[in-house]
């Protein structure tokens, strides 16, 4: 089983930005695109941004209130901006990877011990375009991984 | 730290108060079984959990009373070291520690204040109750727990929750909160047992003056929920001091009701007199749980309304 990490939290974080509708739907498309999760899953939800993540938050009736708080974090971190490409984060795909149609890599258990311990393995798979993928394993959603050049890399914390 | 063998001198100034004395000391011999909760939020079908614990040689029974949680066997089994955790599937939880947010009965789309949340066992479970769309701030004073908080919150998938690090006795208002969660810190009685591996802070601490904190919190988190709104405290120890006595000191200084409620587990009123101090005689809707009468940890849980 992987080590324990966890990451500081800042002490002076910042309260995230709301993001304009454009960036907003530029993200679920990426989702619904990518993966098939149709954009009103997210419904509810507000997606909030720091420098290069984007955060699902429940969507409060009145915000300002409560930016007016010190925060540390705010909700769920959803999707990072990896230089051009946007990346699902795996917590986010282990929440919402089952409303997903595609993009889906199936792996046994033993595939997904080898890609746990070696992070990338050759792998060839029909019906997957190349790109990040949800790694599933049974019935559970593991993360992210990326297929690409006939390897599956895993994003796997 | 306090050893088994003393636990009856420890507890003596109790007797009058915890029903089966002799009954409640022999149970402290027993380690206490091993809960979990199940995380709808990303676990597809209990049954999933159950088969891979099952496969690793864990028995789980449903609790009955507490939806989503289970009893598991053996009971020093390693859940931390899962798959079913590592996946947020499941969050171990002792059943007593689950009543402060049955009491709080959170629901999709209200503004709740956990004020000493971290690590998060209630805070996710406020998110759980609410479909995670209840609009949680987890507060806590300490950068170190609040990172366990975080790491869990990341772990269970909740993206209802906020967490900010404020001393909860100076939170800021501005927040128009219709339920804050006050689980106060304690001595910890209620945890004593064989195998307890942390300190009874009332005896170790004598500087700390926890009735003082436990004041404050309250009342502060009075003055943060809105008129009509409820505020829940509770700790894991027997002693009034930092309960009714806690809970009598805020009834005296604000307009607050105590409201009355249900709970899966055998429960006892709580006192409204203490070493020849008489109190509020509503304090009698406060709820003691007890470790022998319940198989769990022991606790205090009352609700409180605001009136004005």
């Amino acid at each position: 089983m992987a080590k324990k990490r966890r990451k500081k939290i800042h002490k002076d974080a910042k309260w995230p930005r709301v993001v304009s509708f454009e960036e907003r739907d530029e993200v679920l498309s990426f989702w619904e695109e990518r993966f098939g999760i149709p954009k009103n899953v997210f419904e509810g939800y507000l997606i909030l941004s720091t420098s290069k993540n984007y955060w699902l938050f429940a969507a409060p009736e009145e915000i300002k209130p409560f930016q007016m708080l010190k925060v540390q974090t705010v909700g769920l971190l959803f999707t990072r901006r990896v230089s051009h490409w946007l990346k699902p984060t795996s917590t986010a795909l282990q929440r919402f990877g089952h409303h997903a149609t595609k993009n889906i890599v199936v792996l046994s258990p033993a595939e997904l011990d080898r890609l746990r311990r070696e992070r990338k393995m050759p792998f060839i798979v029909e019906h997957i375009e190349e790109g990040y993928v949800i790694l599933k394993c049974g019935e559970k959603i593991w993360g992210c991984g990326l297929y690409a050049k006939g390897s599956l890399i895993s994003f796997l914390p | 730290m306090l050893s088994l063998n003393e636990a009856r001198t420890y507890f003596e100034r109790y007797q009058d108060l915890i029903p089966d004395f002799e009954g409640f000391l022999a149970h402290l011999k027993e380690p206490l079984p091993l809960y979990f909760r199940i995380n709808e939020l990303k676990c597809p079908r209990p049954q999933i959990v159950l088969d891979g614990l099952a496969r690793q040689g864990v028995k789980a029974e449903p609790v009955p009373g507490f939806p989503g949680f289970y009893r598991a066997e053996p009971r020093d089994f390693p859940l931390g070291s899962t798959e079913e955790y590592y996946l947020g599937y499941i969050y171990p939880m002792t059943i007593s520690s689950a009543l402060p947010v049955f009491a709080l009965e959170p629901e999709p789309g209200e503004y709740i204040l956990d004020m000493c949340a971290a690590p998060g066992s209630k805070t996710t479970q406020i998110a759980q109750a609410s479909q995670d769309r209840a609009i949680i701030v987890a507060n806590d004073r300490r950068l170190d727990r609040l990172t366990a908080l975080v790491a869990n919150l990341k772990r269970l998938g909740v993206a209802c929750v906020m967490t900010t690090l404020y001393r909860g006795e100076q939170f800021p208002f501005g927040v128009p909160f219709d339920k804050v969660l006050v689980d106060a810190p304690c001595s910890g009685e209620g945890r004593y047992r064989q195998g307890y591996e942390g300190e009874l802070l009332y005896q170790k601490e004598g500087h700390t003056n926890l009735p003082a904190i436990q004041k404050g919190l309250l009342v502060r988190a009075f003055d943060l929920v809105k008129v009509g709104g409820v505020v829940v405290y509770s700790t894991c120890t027997f002693n009034p001091e930092e309960n009714e006595l806690v809970v009598d000191y805020l009834l005296r200084k604000r307009q607050a009701e105590v409201i009355p409620c249900d709970y899966p587990l055998p429960h006892h009123p709580g006192v409204t007199e203490w070493e020849g101090k008489i109190l509020h005689p509503s304090l009698n809707y406060a709820a003691r749980f007890y470790p022998h009468e319940t198989n769990s940890v022991g606790f205090f849980v009352i609700k409180l309304r605001r009136l004005a």
